[in-house]
Order: structure tokens, then sequence, then C-alpha cells
């Protein structure tokens, strides 16, 4: 029987982090599962990173890149850009930098001095941590506890020691009062381990959304994987998602399965629902309340390099080394993890850095120019030697006007974003606090306009209780439609300060354990 | 630097004879493991008699797509993992273009510049089921930039390979970037195809073997002539750039 006559038990949509874990899940569970992607499954040996120079479509998707450009309106000014979104199999998450750390308790719910910025979330830390401490486990999370969350049980092995130079930026931050630990990320480890910080792992030592996801997934034999195919629509009777229509070359095919999780991540699946509109739907499957969409979230990121004290040789130890919680929050304002970047500021990544802020000022169109960023990386790199890059994370919060679009294609991407003043208020607070936390250490913030890091997209179809004002209900089954889930980062009614990766891991998990509860009570598909 | 690829095999067309044996039995001096193909098996059995080392012979025209599987498939019959790939078969068809028959160019494009194609997609598709690790040579010549009277089989299909050449490393360089591939421009030869006065290709096998066996991911796509790597002219603006910038001026590296 060929994949389009089929009825599967659950297809999954989207094969990154959320899709694949919970395609895991579910096919560990026993069920059949199909996953389906924009991309391909790719050589397993691949390295590239995710590159914004290749620009070919057809290039891209080879690669594992989301092919197309972005759409975006940001503080009112329309641009068109390759953002950090993979396609295939792991999706954007064969190249992120592996930083999978929890959120903080007040992340979820009120907490003392910091009340919800929605209230909370429908689940909180306590009943979610059970699903954190699984993910950890089957991501393979190397790290130390976090001293300023007493009682958290994280799952972690023992990183490898610290380089020199680390281990005397610790010492320096402990001498200021700071609390680092080592930070927690699912890389391996092992012999000539290159942590493969931004791209392909060419083993399964980084676990990603391949590695933990979809390739276990394939060797349980329940799971199969399609690749090649740009979703178009959902096509739903009144309570129930009937097939997933896909263009796959010339072929227009219509899959079926008795249950659907929607995993295109925070952009792709917000879109792929308000595309799916029909009599039935007027504003797309599972719309209901008008929120698919809405409430997009990104992280604003604040790079700073730190040099270490003392003089040390070439850095050769683990390069994903420290985090601190000392500015996740403080004095009731919400802010997030500062963490090493995994780089040091040599003279490449301070030539990308210029690069970076060339292509989105108003001189990008002066091609010329722009080899000329590294006159001043090069003077940068002799000044400022073996510089580590930190980023903090800075929570967004949720605002309904910050939208993903109505897609104008089958496929497209874009949406509306607007920095609120509080969070340009809180971001100047929060660059006044790290700069006093490292105070006296030799540091050069490297981000000047806020920086929206647009590989974090969540928050556009929340979960909660009430189906007039969220869209999934708190299992992450959409309200109304009996057999439609989600397992990516839309289901964030908030950012929290953390990297998204290892929430959308925990909750896939959580996800997946509600729908194989319930997969049972689900009706047979009829063709 | 030099690192030699590991417990695999070493596949040289065109083994039969002149350059390709020269190299088939360097690389065998070296420890390899050598996979020579060629279309005559009674002269891959002399390629073999002077090695010392392990040789298979794969009878097959590499211009012959089919006849190529068939023979990789016997190396993966027999476990063994093609690490090295130097693409030296080929043919100099002589002719007068305006006598010659129309599909004159068919059979060198066929064997220089087919064979060379068809080699490194079954090669390449075995080093990356396999770790993504591996070397390919491409025995090149200048002939395609200044083609010789009566040569132009040979200067178009070899210029093609060139182009492949560049191609193949726009295409995997950066997903498979220790898959290293190379143009290796040995010089005029004393081999049958080549001149009496020609470098012995004894000497230029030792080139082209430790050029094989230089395992650096900073080589991908770095052409060699002879055993000195061929540094990229730049145009003034490009030198009087790289001088604002302070970038050293490349060294053109040697083969040992």
């Amino acid at each position: 029987m060929s994949v389009g006559d089929r009825l599967w038990d659950v297809i999954v949509i989207g094969a990154g982090m959320g899709g694949g874990i919970a395609g895991r899940r579910l096919a560990e569970a026993g069920l059949n599962v199909l996953f389906i992607d924009r991309g391909p499954m790719g050589p397993r040996a691949e390295e590239q990173a995710l590159s914004t120079e290749i620009a070919d479509p057809a290039a891209r998707l080879i690669r594992g890149y989301w092919p197309d450009p972005l759409d975006a309106g940001v503080a009112g000014r329309q641009d068109r850009f390759f953002g950090a979104l993979g396609a295939g199999a792991g999706g954007s998450s064969v190249f992120y930098a592996a930083s999978l750390e929890r959120p903080a308790r007040h992340d979820f719910e009120d907490a003392p001095g910091l009340p919800h910025p929605t209230g909370g979330w429908p689940v909180g830390a306590d009943a979610f941590a059970p699903w954190f401490r699984q993910a950890e486990t089957l991501l393979n999370l190397a790290g130390t506890p976090d001293p300023l969350s007493p009682g958290e049980d994280a799952a972690l092995r023992a990183p490898p020691p610290l380089s020199p130079a680390g281990a005397a930026l610790e010492g320096a931050f402990r001498a200021r009062g700071l609390h680092p630990y080592r930070m927690h990320v699912g890389i391996g480890y092992g012999p000539d381990c290159r942590e493969c910080i931004g791209h392909k792992c060419p083993r399964p030592c980084k676990m990603d959304g391949r590695s933990a996801g979809v390739e276990p997934a394939l060797a349980t034999g329940r799971a199969e994987w399609l690749g090649g195919c740009l979703v178009t629509a959902l096509h739903a009777d009144a309570g129930r998602v009937r097939a997933v229509e896909v263009r796959r070359g010339a072929e227009v095919l219509r899959l079926r399965a008795r249950a659907f999780v929607l995993a295109a991540g925070g952009l792709g699946s917000p879109a792929l629902l308000l595309a799916s509109r029909s009599e039935l739907w007027p504003d797309g499957v599972a719309n209901r309340s008008g929120m698919a969409g809405r409430n997009l979230m990104f992280h604003l990121n604040e790079r700073i390099a730190i040099w270490p004290p003392g003089r040390h040789g070439p850095d050769t130890g683990p390069r994903k080394s420290l985090a601190l919680r000392d500015f996740y929050a403080v004095e009731g304002q919400r802010f997030g993890l500062f963490q090493a970047m995994g780089l040091t500021a040599s003279y490449g990544n301070i030539v990308q850095f210029l690069n970076d802020r060339f292509d989105r000022s108003a001189l990008r169109r002066l091609r010329v120019l722009r080899e000329f960023t590294r006159i001043p990386a090069l003077i940068a790199a002799r000044m400022l030697g073996e510089a580590h890059v930190y980023v903090g994370i800075l929570e967004d919060l949720p605002y309904a006007d910050n939208r993903v679009r109505v897609p104008a294609a089958p496929g497209a991407i874009g949406f509306d974003y607007r920095f609120a003043p509080e969070l340009l208020a809180r971001r100047r607070l929060y660059r006044r606090h790290i700069r006093r936390g490292l105070g006296g250490l030799r540091s050069l913030f490297l981000t000047f306009e806020p920086e929206l890091n647009i590989g974090h997209p969540c928050g556009t179809l929340r979960f909660g209780i009430d189906p007039a004002r969220s869209v999934l209900d708190p299992e992450c089954r959409a309200h109304g439609v009996a057999n439609l889930y989600v397992a990516d980062s839309s289901f964030m009614p908030t950012a929290t300060g953390v990297n998204p990766s290892l929430t959308i891991a925990a909750n896939a998990l959580r996800t997946a354990d509600a729908l194989v509860r319930g997969f049972a009570r689900l009706p047979e598909a009829t063709p | 630097m030099t690192t030699s690829p590991d417990n695999g095999i070493a596949i040289v067309t065109g083994a039969g004879g002149g350059l390709g044996r020269a190299l088939a039995v360097e690389l065998m001096a070296r420890g390899m493991a050598v996979a020579g193909v060629g279309r005559d098996a009674a002269a891959l059995a002399q390629t073999a008699g002077q090695g010392g080392g392990r040789f298979v012979a794969l009878v097959a025209d590499v211009a012959d797509p089919a006849a190529v599987e068939a023979a990789f498939a016997r190396l993966d019959a027999g476990g063994l993992v093609p690490r090295i790939l130097i693409n030296n078969a080929a043919v100099y068809d002589h002719a007068d273009f305006l006598t010659a028959p129309p599909a004159y160019l068919d059979h060198a494009m066929a064997v220089n510049f087919g064979g060379t194609v068809t080699c490194t997609r079954a090669a390449l598709q075995r080093m990356v089921q396999a770790g993504g690790r591996g070397r390919i040579v491409n025995v090149a010549t200048f002939a395609d930039l200044a083609p010789l009277p009566g040569s132009m089989a040979y200067s178009v299909s070899k210029g093609a390979a060139r182009i492949f050449t560049r191609a193949l490393v726009a295409d995997i360089g950066d997903r498979l970037p220790d898959i290293v591939v190379n143009d290796w421009i040995p010089g005029a030869l004393a081999t049958r195809m080549g001149i009496a006065e020609g470098i012995a290709p004894e000497t230029a096998a030792r080139w082209g073997a430790a050029l094989a066996l230089w395992h650096d991911r900073s080589l991908q796509g770095v052409t060699f002539e002879r055993d000195r790597e061929v540094i990229a002219s730049r145009s003034l603006k490009r030198r009087i750039k790289d001088r604002l910038l302070f970038k050293p001026a490349p060294v053109a590296r040697r083969l040992a």
C-alpha cells in the first residue's frame, strides 16, 4: 500500500525538535507514524552550518535550510530575509547550539514578587517537571545543577573539565558573587567531539530532533519518513481533521491518519492553520478563538564579549561552558538566562557579527562595502584577543498584535512584530544589571539595536483552559478538534527566559503521552 | 598534517598501464589496498604483479555505467569501503574536426568526462554512507586552457571534467567537508598517451599518491600541478584589497 493510500495512526507534520520527539514517543508506544516535512532526510554525515549566503531555494532545501525568505514587518519596516529556520529531519534543531535549560518556576506560574503575565500556564512547574526530567534523559544532557534553582532534579551527566580560561572566568564570576554553573547541553563529548555549535553534527552525538527523535522513531520499524512535502492545508470537518494536503513534486497527496501532530514550528504551525480555511472553519482550522498566530514572541539577544582574567593559551576546552541565572529575574522584572554562546571573539566571528549588523543596516545594498567589515574585525580581534562571547536572553511578552500573517502562498511565512515600550525599557534595565554584575571584568556589548532571536518564535497557538482565549487545551490538543495535537513552541503562553528547545521536547513527550492515552477513543477515520 | 584514510580501499581507474598503474603500485607500496579499474584483465594482472600489496582487479570500462556499478558492487560484496578515488582513466582521440565523424567527441566525452562522473558518483555514495570521509583526486590537464591541434576530443572532455570538479565542490564542499576533492595536473608524462621526454610515471605517481593520502579539509577544491599547489591568481583589485586588509599572500603547499 502506498503512503498516500494508507491510514496512519498518526501523521506528524514537521520533524524538528517537537515533531521528532513526539513521533519517537508515539512509535515507541506502538503507534504507526508518518513524518512529513518540507525538507529531506539528508545524509547522516553532513556538517553544514545554517547559511544565509545560499539563496537558491532548491540548494537551500537540499541543505536542510528553510527554502524561502521570511516576510517580516518589524517595528513597521517591511523586510525579507532568511531566518534561522531549518527544514528536514531535525528541523532547525540540527543547527542549534544544544542549549537545553529548564525554565524557572516563575515562567510557569505566579511567584513571590513576580506575577505571571498570563496568570500562569495551565500546567504548573511541578506538574511539568517529570517530562522535563524525561526529556533531559532522552537528550543526554551534560551540565551541573544551577545553584539558584535548589530542589530541581535535572538529569545531568558530568561535563568535561573547563579550559584554564573557562575556569578563570568561572572564578571571576564567583568572586563577584555570581552563581555560574555548567550549562545544560545535549552534546555527547565523546572522542573528537567538536560540539557542533551552529552546524549539523555528523554523528548522533549532539542530541536534536533528528538524533533523539526521527532516527530512534524510524528504528522502531513503526515510523516512516516522507520528505519534500509542502503542506498546503488541513482538511477538517466540524470536529476532526480528516486529511493533510501535501504537494510533493508534481503530485498532490491527501494523507490520512486517525490523529495529527502539528509541529511545523512557532511560525509554520499557525500559518498552516490560518491557511486551512473552509466554510466550517472560516478563520482557519482550530481558530474559533481568533488567537491562532497571535501573541508571537521571540527573545531578544544581548551579546557581550567577556575576557577571562589572566593570560591563557589557545582555548581547547568545552565552548558551551557556563550559564548564570543571577540576572534571570531581578527586582520583580523578568529577564532571562545569561550563558556562553560557544564562540570566542576571534577574527572570523567578529567578521560575521559585523556582517550581520551590516546586512541589517541601511548600507546593506552596497555589497562592496560589506567586505570592509573585515578591517574593524581585524582591529577588534587584535585588541580583544580570546574573549568569550556570552548572550543574555531577554524574555519577550505576549501581545495579540504581534502575529503570524495568513500565508500569501502555500508555505509562505510572514509575520508582524513591534517592540513593546516595556520590552525596550526592560532591555535597558537588563543591560544595566549585566554590566553591574560583571563589574570590573573586561567586557564589551556586541549588541546595540534590539535584536530579535528569529530562531525562537513561540506563543502563536497558546494552550489554556478557556477555548475563547487559547487555541489548545492543557494537553495541547486543539480546542474543538478531537484529533489535532500541537507539539512545537507554538503552545507556550509565555516565552520563558531560556532557549525553548528543552521545553519543546518535554512538552512533545507530554503531548504524545496524552495522544496515546486518548488514541483508543478516537474513531476510525473514514475515507 | 598528513593523515592517511584508514581501513579502506583506494580505487584507481585506468590502472592497467601508464600513470594509473604507477599510482596503483605507489599506493600499494604506501600500505593501501588498491582496486584497479581497467578494460584489460591481463594488464590489471600485470599491475597487481608489480605492486607489493593487496590488489583487486575490477575489469570494467568506465564509460559503461552498468559496468562501473557492477565493479563497485564487487567491492561492497567484499566489505571494502572506498576511501580514495583517483579518476585517471582517459583516452586521447586524435582527429581532424573537418573530416571527423559527427559523433567524434562522444567517445572521449564518455570516458574522460562520463567515466569521471560515473565513478565519482558511485564512490561518493559509498563514502557518504560510510561516515562522510574520503578523497577524490581527478587527474587533470592544461589541455582545456590551451588545446593542441587535433586534440579537440581530449581538450573538451577534460575541460568538462575540470568544471565537474568545481561543481562537485560547490555541491558537497560545505555539507561533507571530510570528502576532499582535488584536481591534480601531473604534467606531461613519458607514457603511451604522453611524450617520450616527459616525466617518469613513477615520479608523478609519488606526488599523486601523496596528494590522495593527504587528508586535510583545507585542500578542498585546490588544484595541484605536479607536486605544487596552484594558487588562484588574484586580480589587481583583489591584491590591493588583501593588502588593505592585512591578509598575508598565500603560499603554495608542496607534496612530500
